[in-house]
């Protein structure tokens, strides 16, 4: 048997981790806790797990340095716990790099949907790494030599900007992306209020890789913070 | 403001015509041997009255008019607009440039003063505008501040109602997918008896939370609406202890709890079962905010003639002097919004804005010191010992008795 994913819960609210712990090691999951951002991070450097949920709101380290400290030394997929009327920080989580939000209250399910989701694209962009010059990720194939691009089995045309755009969503399947973070990753970092840019070249994409662009199935829209990309099942 | 009738443009010139009539006419009488710089100088002074009195245009009609009767009336040949004797010519004319002059001089001094005035009103204007706009702006500004503060309560209502309301979505959720699945027969299912139980009893403790939390808000608004009704007996300060302690076994199984109580207290007239709420919202802080196994102590003692004072000490982390009254406040909690490390408490951030509100209906003082050695947390009240005074009726607060 293999070794399960490890999982670790970043909670000041007892009750919750209580409840989560039981939930996600029902589904086979190893689960430790934490109940602030220091605790948890200690935890992470101790134990090594394959995904970290945190609150954002906690005493000593908040979930926004946690995300922060982790990121400086980790790839590792952080899922966020909000709440509505912390859309600000959500928004700075995810700029600090986490990968994915669920909103409190929230069922089990959702949560363990976006478990699965952000544990796949990790797989997904660890075995990306192996090779330096293709992407796989479901529908698309991309050669990054040639800076070929195809989308179920068929060549599209795109412009310099529009594949570099693609290849990070591609590379960040799954993930949520704020405005700020594609366009600071495509434009650069004096770009990074130039929501406009965005939209157009999000648009001419979407014109281009979805068969109806009206209602996308590829490049979702997540109101208010940016973009998530879905790669499609191959 | 209305115009008087003299106040008129044409009025001046009457007045004008009728003064130097009726002075013409007053000289003439009282003697036809007046000297005629007499009558120049009266003349002259009745041009100036004009002029202060209805500006520059009558001043200068009463000045020609008055020339005339000088001529006419004063100057030989009496009668006739001709005149003699040259010297008499350069007096007329003199007389003529000086009414002329001084009227319009002094109509124009009236002018500047009456401007002046009209400034000074204007000037008065423009402050009441200001201060109108000032005191607008300051209401406005108390009712953002008002806003501000609302918002701030709702944030932290809605943060104490979607905490409970978090894990038992998550709980029920976790037992309903259970269910599915098994139902399903979709896939292992892993959920033993205990998680299951384990589930069940967040569920069931955090409703009991929900429902504290919204029976504390009840509690607040009443107090805060002078509508707390206290059913003052007189009772005995030990068992009022004893009521809150052994209401407080559950919670306090895992500290030591002295009791310092004073003997032969006097007895006190108090809603006991508010009191001995206060004496729990006490026991139950220094639990949550004092390591297990460390004592909590409970003291009652007399204090002046009049006052019993009781207090819960603990042996925790103490409360910084900063945040000490702002511990009072609702929803207001020194680990959460005061920064103390402290491991993260489970209350509803109102049990001690409840407290002082009972407290001081009871005509009370609520406050904190450090414990003993400058550690801990000790907070005290006082009760004033009854009196005779009989007040049994429930006491109307205003907004009661506005609504009747």
């Amino acid at each position: 048997m293999t070794n399960p994913t490890r999982i670790l819960v970043v909670d000041d609210e007892p009750q919750l981790t209580r409840v989560l712990r039981t939930g996600l090691k029902s589904r086979g999951y190893d689960v430790r806790a934490a109940a602030d951002g220091l605790a948890g991070f200690e935890t992470f450097n101790d134990w090594h797990p394959d995904l970290v949920i945190t609150d954002l709101a906690m005493p000593n380290v908040d979930g926004l340095e946690l995300c922060r400290r982790l990121r400086a030394i980790s790839q590792v997929p952080i899922i966020v716990l909000s709440a509505k009327g912390e859309e600000k920080t959500k928004i700075e989580a995810l700029d600090l790099g986490a990968d994915d939000y669920v909103t409190k209250p929230f069922g089990i399910d959702e949560l363990l949907a976006r478990v699965r989701a952000s544990l796949r694209r990790a797989n997904v962009a660890a075995m990306n790494e192996a090779s330096d010059t293709t992407l796989d990720s479901g529908d698309f194939h991309v050669d990054l030599e040639t800076r070929e691009i195809t989308v179920r089995g068929k060549s599209i045309h795109l412009t310099p900007k529009e594949f570099d755009l693609l290849v990070y969503f591609i590379k960040h399947s799954g993930k949520v992306l704020t405005h700020r973070t594609l366009l600071a990753a495509v434009w650069g970092g004096n770009y990074v209020e130039q929501n406009e840019y965005l939209r157009v070249f999000v648009g001419n994409l979407r014109k281009k890789i979805e068969s109806d662009a009206a209602s996308p199935r590829y490049i979702l829209t997540e109101p208010w913070i940016g973009y998530r990309f879905d790669p499609g099942e191959r | 403001m209305r115009r008087s009738v003299l106040d008129q443009r044409w009025a001046g010139y009457v007045a004008a015509a009728l003064s130097v009539g009726a002075l013409t006419l007053l000289l003439k009488t009282v003697g036809a041997h007046v000297n005629a710089a007499t009558v120049s100088v009266a003349l002259l002074l009745n041009v100036l009255f004009v002029a202060t009195r209805w500006g520059s245009l009558p001043a200068l009609a009463a000045s020609i008019l008055a020339m005339l009767c000088l001529n006419f009336f004063f100057l030989p040949p009496f009668g006739t607009f001709t005149i003699a004797a040259a010297d008499n010519w350069i007096a007329l004319l003199a007389f003529l440039i000086t009414a002329v002059t001084a009227g319009q001089l002094s109509a124009s001094a009236k002018r500047r003063a009456e401007e002046a005035e009209a400034g000074r009103r204007e000037i008065e204007r423009l402050y009441a505008e200001l201060r109108d706009a000032f005191g607008r702006a300051s209401h406005a500004e108390a009712l953002r501040q008002s806003e501000k503060l609302k918002s701030a309560l709702l944030d932290a209502v809605t943060h104490d109602l979607r905490t409970p309301l978090t894990s038992i979505k998550a709980s029920i959720t976790t037992l309903l997918d259970e269910v599915r699945r098994r139902v399903d027969s979709e896939g292992p299912v892993a959920l033993d008896a205990e998680s299951r139980v384990e589930m069940m009893e967040v569920i069931d403790e955090e409703s009991d939370r929900l429902g504290r939390f919204i029976n504390g808000l009840i509690e607040l608004a009443r107090i805060e609406a002078g509508e707390l009704q206290l059913r003052r007996r007189w009772g005995a300060v030990d068992e009022i202890i004893s009521t809150a302690l052994s209401r407080a076994e559950p919670i306090t199984r895992n500290h030591r709890v002295e009791l310092d109580v004073e003997k032969e207290l006097p007895g006190v007239r108090v809603d006991e079962r508010a009191v001995s709420e206060v004496v729990y919202t006490l026991i139950d802080n220094a639990t949550k905010y004092s390591p297990g196994d460390s004592t909590i102590r409970i003291t009652a003692r007399r204090s002046g003639d009049d006052l019993i004072e009781m207090g819960v000490e603990d042996d925790g982390p103490g409360i910084p002097i900063d945040l000490r009254a702002r511990v009072f406040d609702k929803f207001f909690r020194a680990t959460r919004d005061g920064d103390v490390r402290s491991r993260q408490p489970t209350g509803t951030g109102m049990g001690l804005a409840i407290a002082k509100g009972i407290v001081e209906a009871h005509e009370g003082k609520i406050w904190i010191e450090s414990g003993r050695n400058g550690k801990g947390t000790r907070v005290l009240f006082t009760l004033p010992i009854g009196d005779d005074e009989v007040i049994e009726e429930p006491r109307y607060s205003a907004a009661t008795v506005e609504m009747q």
